[in-house]
């Protein structure tokens, strides 16, 4: 019954909101896009070919070649693994972090909450660019060491949100009801509290994964991102943005492509994110 | 960062592409002042300190506010500037440089004979840890002085027999010691600065210089300035202000000569792929360089202690498709020693041949790169490096199966790394500080500390010994191939890659800036034009 509701409730988003639609469309795109690039390009992504050395795009590479003749169609390709697993990784990483700690924090309450939340200031305080640096000079620049990094400093917001949801939550009759039968702390969390904050959690998790997909470009743009076009990870969009933007005059489609399938990738996240949220809270549409 | 992630996505995005196109919109107004001329250093100097300076931003900031005993004129040949003339004499083991007397100091002492004997002494002298010290080991005694053999500095063969008069004795007759008197290492020092201000004695509050420009600021990592020195013996330069910017991305650096922001810019400042448009722009020039770029591997350490895994790395390369990637006037070398410098020869070296390489890879047990360890390749900070770096990947990845990873450092950092702790594969270059193939090739003698392979080899600093005090230069030439064979073909501690040239934009309104082979940014005769062409 609840299922059908659910069903139903997509399926009128679906029809009310064609943007929802096209983004879910297109990130699946992307997905598999990323998922079966080797099989998708005749072409490796690293490497030279010094006879295809900056082509315009063309019958043999839709998207052009960059300065070492590589197919751009593949990098992009290949770069896509590179976005999503740091969007869906980093969110993953921060949506555990911190809906646990939102959820300890909250339901402890008193001075617990309150040191466990001038930690989370700190955290908020703290330059993300410097912090960033430093974790990926000791986790390296590779796809672990950013998703890592990223998750480190992104848990924060999870936390805050986790955390007034459980304050509200913590003292509707169903837990107090819980408590009155003896359940555990661990068992009113998990099976009572979590369940019921998780729209709001879900619907952070969402434009979270645009969020990092874009953070992970800007820090790939200004040199500190994921470059390596020989693991099956491939180079990043912002990698390959930061190479276009160094012959944007004289070579515009090195820089266009990467940076379309960083705009459009990031605004269909949105999309869907404002899609599940008019789903999972319709007062708030 | 988080502060990216916690504000609206849709926000940041408009934020991240905004930042990107306008970065390429061209300002309608420049803002120059017409009495500053600026310029891109690319980089902070290391040091300003010419007895410990090392690389070509140090010196170029370093040529404008110094001159020293001679400098080189068009064709390359040493001419009077501090000194007025020299003898040689003693069958060329003794030089008599005769100093002009109407040479100042910035606080208006005059520039003495004994201020260069100071200078050439503190060079020497071990505790200065000085990285060119070897430079002047043609002077009797100055080796066992450096290397701490002899302490009595009197000993050394440099003396200032008056205050006009600056003596020299070489342990042998050296062809090309006048034009090492040329180079920025060799400009005189004033002791009493240096013994009140210590390692301080460089920056703006202290320090005392001769030449045309004084060093008015210094903000590190920022920008140097400089003004006009009214009181320069040749007389005071046509511009009275330089701003030396050090912003190391190209395509900003562009930028900025491109809205007015700069009236200079050089291989620092110019993308690879902008250089065809460039090239049409007006005041566009391009000049070759006495300048190689390499890869050295460290010899000392595991694979490459063993010369036929540098020998097929080195086969594995294929030098032609490095000029057409980097669009900048580049020349292929497989040899040391550049064109345009005497003992060049092309024909020395390995040539491209992947079943040679990997013949020697499969000999030296890696058969198809299987069992290779991880190498990283390490390069300077700078987008010619890394397409360099990109493309070399490549062709070791296709022709001996090895994938060596790449990683950039900041110009500081990385000139660190190669002296204390050179990584398996390193890039580097060697623009002339003197127009002779002694200056090239003493780079990897075994007693050159900016030899960062740490290859050591003495039948080579033999033949350096001997090219050095011969004469005939048929003969001279003969030593020098024979060196270049062993370090390019034999024990191969290096690969040649190409010899560069300059790519230089001057904004069309200035004139007077000569750039030469030998790459300084000399400021001296820049002057704005006018429209009767006089500043």
């Amino acid at each position: 019954m609840r299922k059908t509701k659910w069903m139903r409730q997509l399926r009128d988003e679906w029809r009310r909101n064609p943007a929802f639609l096209v983004s879910f469309v297109f990130i699946s795109l992307v997905v598999l896009a990323g998922t079966f690039a080797p099989a998708l390009s005749p072409y490796p992504p690293g490497g030279l070919n010094e006879q295809r050395v900056l082509e315009r795009p063309s019958q043999d590479h839709w998207l052009g070649t960059d300065e070492l003749g590589r197919d751009l169609l593949t990098r992009i390709l290949y770069g896509a693994r590179v976005s999503l697993a740091v969007g869906l990784g980093t969110a993953f990483i921060a949506l555990v972090i911190g809906t646990l700690y939102g959820l300890v924090s909250g339901y402890a309450g008193g001075a617990m909450d309150n040191l466990l939340m001038r930690v989370v200031d700190i955290f908020y305080g703290l330059p993300d660019l410097l912090i960033f640096v430093l974790l990926s000079l000791i986790l390296g620049r590779n796809i672990g060491g950013v998703l890592i990094a990223l998750g480190l400093i992104t848990w924060v917001r999870f936390a805050r949100i986790a955390r007034g949801q459980v304050l509200q939550a913590k003292e509707l009759i169903y837990v107090e009801g819980a408590r009155a039968v003896g359940a555990s702390h661990a068992r009113i969390l998990l099976r009572h509290i979590l369940p019921n904050i998780f729209a709001p959690v879900l619907v952070t998790l969402t434009f979270s994964i645009p969020a990092a997909i874009l953070t992970e470009s800007t820090l790939s743009f200004i040199g500190l991102g994921i470059n390596d076009p020989y693991s099956e990870w491939g180079t990043s969009w912002g990698t390959l943005a930061q190479d276009g933007w160094r012959a944007m005059r004289s070579y515009p489609h090195i820089i266009l492509f990467p940076g379309l399938a960083i705009f459009l990738t990031i605004l269909a996240f949105n999309f869907l994110g404002n899609g599940l949220r008019d789903i999972l809270d319709p007062k708030g549409r | 960062m988080v502060a990216l992630i916690r504000s609206a996505p849709i926000s940041r995005t408009i934020v991240f592409f905004s930042l990107l196109f306008v970065c390429a919109c061209k300002s309608s107004s420049p803002t120059a002042n017409e009495r500053v001329f600026r310029v891109n250093l690319g980089t902070e100097p290391p040091s300003l300190d010419w007895s410990l300076a090392t690389d070509h931003v140090s010196f170029n900031v370093i040529a404008n506010l110094m001159v020293g005993l001679t400098e080189f004129d068009k064709n390359l040949k040493p001419a009077p500037v501090i000194a007025k003339s020299w003898e040689i004499r003693d069958g060329g083991r003794q030089i008599l440089f005769h100093l002009r007397d109407d040479v100042a100091w910035s606080d208006g002492k005059k520039v003495r004979a004994q201020d260069f004997e100071y200078s050439w002494k503190r060079l020497l002298n071990p505790k200065t840890a000085s990285e060119y010290a070897y430079s002047l080991f043609d002077i009797v005694n100055a080796e066992e002085f450096h290397q701490g053999k002899i302490t009595d500095e009197s000993a050394v063969g440099v003396t200032a027999t008056d205050d006009t008069t600056l003596e020299v004795r070489l342990k042998h007759p050296t062809s090309y010691f006048v034009a090492i008197t040329t180079f920025e290492i060799t400009y005189p020092q004033r002791q009493d600065v240096i013994e009140k201000f210590g390692t301080k004695w460089t920056e703006p509050e202290n320090i005392v210089t001769n030449g045309p420009f004084l060093l008015t600021s210094w903000k590190h990592e920022n920008e140097i300035r400089l003004k006009a020195n009214p009181n320069f013996f040749l007389g005071t330069p046509a511009i009275e202000n330089v701003e030396m910017f050090m912003v190391n991305e190209m395509t900003t650096a562009l930028a900025m000569y491109e809205q007015g922001q700069v009236d200079f810019i050089d291989n620092h400042s110019i993308p690879a792929l902008e250089k065809p448009r460039l090239a049409k722009a007006p005041g566009f020039k391009r000049v070759p360089q006495l300048r190689g770029e390499y890869y050295g591997f460290a010899v000392d350490r595991k694979p490459f202690n063993d010369p036929r895994v540098r020998k097929a790395f080195a086969m594995a390369i294929d030098r032609s498709v490095l000029p057409t990637l980097l669009r900048g006037g580049q020349l292929p070398a497989s040899s040391w020693i550049p064109p345009g410098m005497l003992a060049h020869n092309p024909k020395i070296g390995l040539l491209y041949n992947p079943p040679e390489a990997r013949r020697l890879l499969r000999e030296a047990g890696y058969p198809d790169g299987k069992g290779f360890p991880s190498v990283t390749l390490i390069y300077n900070t700078l987008e010619d490096h890394k397409i360099v770096a990109e493309a070399v990947q490549g062709m070791w990845k296709r022709n001996l199966g090895v994938l060596v990873r790449l990683e950039n450092q900041e110009w500081k950092v990385f000139l660190k790394r190669l002296l204390n702790d050179p990584p398996p594969i390193f890039r580097s270059g060697w623009g002339a500080d003197y127009p002779d193939p002694d200056n090239f090739i003493k780079l990897f003698s075994s007693y050159s500390p900016q030899n960062y392979s740490r290859w050591r080899n003495s039948r080579y600093d033999r033949l350096l010994e001997q090219a050095a005090r011969e004469l005939n230069e048929q003969k001279r030439v003969r030593l020098y191939n024979e060196a270049q064979r062993l370090l390019c073909e034999e024990d191969v501690p290096i690969v040649p890659l190409f010899t560069t040239a300059e790519s230089t934009v001057l904004n069309p309104r200035y004139s007077g800036l000569e750039y030469n082979s030998m790459g300084r940014l000399v400021l001296r005769d820049v002057r704005l034009k006018t429209a009767t062409g006089a500043n």
